[in-house]
């Protein structure tokens, strides 16, 4: 068992803290009385995960082990996370295939020859041939791939099947061959507490029909945070959808959790804490600073993107997914939830490399906005880290750089952005206008686009933080970009302490959100 | 205001839209109410000669009269004291009662071709006073100039020369007919053919043919300039202007004082803005000095041939006017008489005298720059007109040196901002060298035009008409002149047009963030008109050369990659040659390289992983505008000389697609095109075929290309734009005003795509 996560005082002994910042991280010295919020370290990896996944389809929570809901004749359709989990990818073989492998061994036990494998995309882009393949790994790609190993396409009319309303009047739309299974297999990875349960399958296989209902400004504003189930009403949403669902085509889910390695042994010092590292950690800091800064950008990006994470396994669990979700909560919370007492003026969070939508793509100021402002942000159960009317201060270099084959979509929004940077405004006056573009389908459906809403949706996650916070701040940020996106920018922590000065005075109680590792924040 | 000059008299005016015609009119009008006044005006176009005086009465030579009178009392004024003739000098009956004539018609042109300036300096005088009727007065009006190239002092007599004006006439109106047959010659039209042909080869033979016969034309017209200013020389005159001139006063002498009709020949100097009639600083466009002037004041005459020491005859108009009447009202007794009218003899002002006053008006009042401040006037050493030519020679050389250079580099936008200052200095050259030529030899006089004459007129003036009717230059005050009266009023549209400039791109600047949104509403919508869009450079930042790299390094192991890329670099210097020459060939060169490869295999790659690479190098921009285009209707048309198969992930942004097709033989390809591939003037005319075909209105119809090749087709439609231009292309549409864009700030690098394109697992979903 390792070290709970627990909150520095910063004071005089305490040595620079390390702040990643985009494709790179220096070492930042915070105010003394700072208070930075650590993880808990890394857990113990299962050893045997071949077991653990056994014995969690053998004994499920809620439901008949596995081999008993399957039978010759049947129509199986396993349904798999895609490339937006983990982050970083992890190191092969994937979870998933090690999941998706026995599934299929006792299905070919059972006699079932008529059987999908569907990634759960959603909005996001397709999958590669070649990402699909590192996933599910060679064995299962080579026999089902292309034609029983597909992404979801939410654009394709003839493969979607209405399944009905919630009480609330959503819509409840999901992939068609999904839905006219007898049993759809759900294989996850719960990285941080927003992942799994009701979401796998009300949102990964649903199409814009279905998710505008959840996926708004309304809903994200009363999802405090969405890292947090039952304070969501996001999830609220999910829930209700997967019921309806849940009435009509049985779902067996297989919930996996990871621990705190994300980086290799050759940027351990990224996971460490800092008055702990030995001298190999900082040699390996100065050197890997250095190539790192020195590096061209684009090699640069390609190395970062190019980084396997080590994650070990914490915990399988299957069955019924109302079931199963409590334990991999649980799960977690143990690994992430570090308890914070009372909230700050100023709160500041490192941004790295790498959020769920630029995957071997680029990070467009449009993706750094929704990792800020929405998923740290949203790190926190209880309370926001930073109070109402403080201040967040992010690092980040937020390059004016988009990819023109994954985000189409979003170099057209952000010259929306010129126009109105409010999400209620934007989602009234271009969302539909963006969603039903045929080109952006076009290019959704039959290239690697995201699809023409998903920069909406990025935008909207940042909703509530954007009506929380007096002022947002990027330190080292590309001054025209941040401006565009509504935002300031500063050139050190000091500037931008003095920028925050009109907001929360001039002495602010101050917390750093010192991840990743992911770490989430249990405020009182 | 009553005077008994000229009272009862009827004068016949020529040139009256002219300067000192405008001012004579004015002047007659308003001070001599007891004369009538007939004028001779050429119908002009769709204008009559009514209207052209009718438009005459509304300048501002006729402001102060207008405002004191009325509009209407003007009008009417006219109507009873002044009749129109319309017609040529000489080809219409004149009134048989005239008194007195002033003959002020003339070219205002110092350079005209030769047979122009002879038509109407010496013919039109020949005509007009072998038609006028009886024996009325005629006042001849000339120039001081027509002293040619003489030194010392000229006197008020008739010129001594021996030139027969009607040989000269004769070979000057056959001059045009030489030229234009010699401008035919097939050694003449083969330089023009080659000269175009270096230039826009590209854009097709259509456009290099009219480009040589513009060259011709050109060439002709140049021709006949030389004509007349070296046959001027060769007289001892510094151009045609004063030749013509200096022949129309032997003319007149000839014609009509011979036969002891009464003749007076006033010769005025350089004619410029009113001293005080009709208000002060009035004039009527440029002067003689007035475009050194302002381009001395904007900072662009750096230098300027002339001698320091030299006197520039300059007279205000309002002086010569008085001359003019005054002595149309004392017809000579004996043979012609001679008037100088100028300043050089007893108000000389000198050139390092008028460079010194208007530096200092310009120090007191720059010129604006835009919205870049002021401009600081030059400072001038006189340094000798040979030391300028030099300079002047030099500059224009290294700037034909640097053009050629710039158009061959890589366009980029660097280079092309160097072509834009390139094209200001060179602007600059031309209006300097013009100025040299032209004006060299009048700031470089060495002549006094003799005045005493003048001067017993002006004495011979009753006391109280000598003050508003005189025209001594003693009392102009040059200080008090120049930077008063006549900088002030001629600098005053310029400095008017500079603000504006100034405010518009300030404007053009602040909009520049609006023109990437997506919410534009620019663009009209109508189903009626056409937006065709090139590939190649415009929608995708890629090449036939480009893409065929793909579709061969995705199919082959990488360890052939660098026998098929040592293969494609021998081909360069001949697939980069026929591009040059017509990028027909290219591609038909180029294309073969096919040759053997399965359509079924590359249709299958290029859904599987070319699509892709596509769509890195797609630039955004482009896709949004043809989008943009789509919600406003309009009709979407992409024309390349790509393969149709490449093009496939973009033609749903299209409602046509015109590709070139490759000719295959049981399947595979046989590195032939089925039709010719459609370059450029072959696009225009595909395009214009379409239009007509489909009811589309071309005029109000878009076209996007980013080659000079792609010009016939821009210039087909209303609205052209210019996406990254190649260099000649960028020349071409600075001139034209045409909308350059700068797309592809997101497309994805050459090398990225082909690792990703080449990368072994990116090829994992192909079955092969």
């Amino acid at each position: 068992m390792g070290r709970p996560g627990f909150v520095l005082d910063v004071d005089e002994r305490t040595p620079p803290l390390l702040m990643h910042e985009g494709e790179g991280f220096r070492l930042e010295r915070l105010p003394l009385g700072s208070r930075v919020i650590y993880p808990p370290e890394s857990l113990p990896a299962i050893v045997d995960i071949e077991s653990a996944i056994r014995h969690a389809l053998l004994h499920p929570h809620g439901s008949d082990p596995l081999p008993q809901l399957l039978r010759r004749g049947m129509r199986l359709t396993i349904v798999f996370d895609d490339l937006s989990l983990p982050l970083p990818q992890m190191r092969t073989p994937d979870v998933r295939q090690r999941v998706i492998e026995q599934v299929l061994e006792l299905a070919a036990a059972a006699g079932v020859d008529d059987v999908e494998l569907i990634a759960a995309n959603s909005l996001h882009r397709r999958m590669t041939p070649a990402e699909l393949k590192r996933t599910v790994g060679e064995r299962v790609f080579r026999a089902f791939h292309p034609d029983h190993l597909r992404n979801h396409d939410a654009e394709d009319p003839d493969n979607l099947a209405h399944l009905g309303t919630t009480p609330h009047g959503e819509d409840v739309e999901i992939n068609r061959r999904a839905a006219e299974s007898d049993l759809i297999v759900y294989v996850n990875i719960t990285l941080t507490a927003m992942n799994g349960g009701s979401k796998s399958v009300a949102v990964g296989l649903a199409s814009y029909a279905s998710l505008r209902h959840h996926h708004n400004v309304h809903t994200l504003r009363h999802s405090r945070s969405f890292n947090d189930p039952p304070n969501s009403a996001m999830h609220q949403s999910y829930d209700r959808m997967a019921d309806v669902i849940g009435g009509q085509v049985p779902v067996f889910t297989i919930e996996t959790t990871l621990n705190n390695e994300p980086f290799p042994t050759s940027l351990r010092f990224l996971t460490r804490r800092e008055w702990e590292w030995n001298l190999t950690d900082q040699a390996s800091y100065l050197a890997v600073k250095r190539g790192n800064d020195l590096a061209a950008g684009k090699l640069r990006r390609r190395i970062w993107q190019a980084t396997e994470a080590p994650y070990g396994i914490t915990g399988v669990h299957a069955g019924a997914p109302s079931q199963v979700h409590p334990h991999t909560l649980a799960a977690v919370h143990r690994q992430q939830l570090t308890e914070v007492q009372g909230q700050a003026d100023v709160a500041i969070f490192g941004l790295p490399y790498i959020c769920p939508y630029n995957v071997n793509s680029i990070m467009n100021p449009i993706l750094v906005m929704s990792l800020g402002l929405g998923y740290f942000f949203n790190l926190y159960r209880g309370k926001p880290i930073v109070r109402e009317g403080g201040v967040a201060i992010f690092y980040h270099p937020m390059p004016h750089e988009f990819h023109p084959v994954h985000h189409p979509s979003y170099i057209d929004f952000y010259e929306l952005l010129a126009e109105t940077t409010d999400p209620v405004m934007l989602e009234t006056k271009y969302e539909k206008q963006f969603a039903t573009d045929p080109w952006y389908t076009h290019l959704y459906r039959t290239s690697y686009a995201y699809h023409g809403v998903h920069p909406f949706y990025m935008w909207y996650w940042g909703a509530h933080a954007m009506q929380h916070l007096a002022d947002v701040i990027f330190v080292g940020g590309n001054r025209s970009t941040t401006a565009r996106l509504g935002f300031r920018a500063a050139s050190s922590l000091a500037d931008a302490l003095e920028l925050a000065r009109d907001s929360v005075g001039v002495d602010p109680e101050i917390s750093y959100l010192h991840a990743p590792p992911m770490v989430l924040a249990d405020v009182r | 205001m009553s005077t008994d000059e000229l009272a009862g008299s009827h004068v016949l005016l020529t040139g009256a839209t002219g300067f000192l015609g405008q001012a004579t009119l004015e002047r007659l009008l308003s001070s001599y109410p007891d004369t009538s006044v007939s004028v001779l005006i050429r119908p002009r176009g769709e204008r009559s000669a009514t209207d052209r005086l009718s438009a005459l009465l509304r300048k501002n030579v006729f402001r102060p009269l207008s405002e004191r009178l009325g509009a209407e009392e003007l009008a009417r004024l006219v109507r009873e004291r002044v009749t129109v003739i319309e017609g040529n000098l000489g080809s219409v009956s004149l009134p048989a009662d005239l008194d007195v004539v002033i003959h002020g018609a003339s070219t205002v042109s110092f350079d005209p071709p030769i047979d122009e300036a002879f038509r109407t300096n010496v013919s039109g005088v020949a005509s007009l006073y072998t038609a006028l009727p009886g024996s009325p007065h005629v006042v001849h009006i000339s120039t001081a100039y027509v002293a040619g190239t003489r030194k010392g002092v000229v006197g008020e007599v008739a010129l001594d020369h021996g030139v027969d004006w009607q040989l000269e006439l004769d070979m000057a109106l056959a001059a045009r007919v030489d030229v234009e047959r010699e401008s035919r010659r097939p050694e003449v039209l083969r330089r023009a053919l080659a000269q175009a042909g270096n230039q826009h080869a590209k854009a097709g033979p259509q456009s290099a043919a009219a480009d040589a016969e513009r060259l011709r034309t050109e060439w002709v017209a140049h021709r006949l300039v030389d004509y007349g200013r070296t046959r001027a020389r060769s007289l001892g005159w510094p151009d045609v202007y004063t030749l013509t001139k200096a022949l129309g006063e032997r003319v007149a002498e000839t014609l009509w004082a011979r036969a002891g009709r009464p003749l007076s020949v006033v010769r005025p100097a350089i004619v410029e803005s009113a001293l005080h009639h009709p208000y002060p600083g009035w004039i009527d466009g440029f002067k003689m000095a007035d475009p050194l002037i302002i381009s001395f004041g904007r900072g662009v005459l750096r230098e300027f041939p002339g001698l320091p020491d030299s006197v520039l005859d300059v007279i205000p108009v309002d002086l010569v006017v008085n001359a003019i009447l005054a002595t149309a009202a004392r017809p000579p007794a004996t043979g012609p008489a001679y008037l100088h009218v100028s300043s050089g003899a007893s108000n000389p002002l000198t050139f390092q005298n008028m460079y010194e006053l208007c530096r200092e008006y310009f120090d007191n009042h720059p010129m604006p720059d835009g919205d870049r401040g002021h401009i600081s006037p030059p400072t001038w050493r006189f340094p000798g007109s040979q030391q300028v030519e030099l300079t002047l020679r030099a500059g224009e050389r290294a700037a034909a040196l640097a053009e050629r250079a710039l158009l061959a580099l890589p366009p980029s936008k660097r280079s092309q901002d160097w072509l834009t200052s390139l094209g200001r200095q060179q602007q600059e050259l031309v209006q300097l060298r013009e100025y040299t030529d032209l004006y060299g030899v009048y700031a470089r006089a060495e002549v006094i035009y003799d005045d005493s004459r003048l001067r017993e007129l002006h004495a011979a003036l009753p006391a109280e008409r000598a003050l508003e009717h005189g025209f001594d230059p003693a009392v102009i005050d040059w200080r008090e002149y120049l930077q008063d009266v006549h900088c002030p009023s001629i600098t005053a549209t310029v400095r008017r047009a500079g603000q504006r400039r100034g405010r518009s791109t300030g404007d053009r600047r602040g909009s520049s963030s609006k023109v990437g949104s997506i919410p534009s509403r620019s663009l009209p919508e109508r189903t009626d008109v056409a937006a065709v869009f090139d590939l190649e450079g415009t929608i995708v930042n890629s090449n036939v050369v480009e893409s065929y790299l793909w579709a061969r390094l995705a199919t082959m192991p990488s360890s052939g990659w660098l026998r098929e890329l040592a293969d494609l670099a021998r081909c360069a210097p001949r697939y980069l040659s026929a591009e040059r020459h017509d990028r027909g060939e290219l591609l038909r060169a180029f294309l073969r390289r096919y040759a053997g490869v399965r359509a079924d295999e590359l249709r299958t790659l290029v859904t599987d992983v070319l699509g892709d690479a596509l769509l890195h190098r797609v630039m955004p921009e482009a896709t949004r505008q043809i989008r943009r285009h789509r919600a406003a209707g309009h009709r979407t048309v992409l024309i390349t000389g790509a393969v149709d198969l490449h093009v496939a992930p973009l033609s749903v942004l299209f409602d046509e697609v015109v590709a070139s097709r490759m000719h295959a033989k049981d399947g595979v390809l046989t590195g032939f095109l089925e039709t010719p591939p459609l370059v450029d003037e072959a696009r225009a005319a595909w395009l214009r075929h379409y239009a007509q075909a489909n009811g589309l209105h071309l005029d109000r119809s878009y076209a996007y290309a980013d080659s000079y090749s792609d010009r016939p087709l821009l210039e087909a439609v209303g609205h052209p734009h210019v996406v990254n231009p190649d260099s000649q292309l960028f020349r071409h549409a600075r001139r034209r005003r045409w909308v350059v864009h700068r797309w592809g700030a997101h497309t994805g690098g050459l090398l990225e795509v082909l690792l990703d394109v080449t990368r072994t697992d990116a090829r994992a979903g192909t079955p092969r």
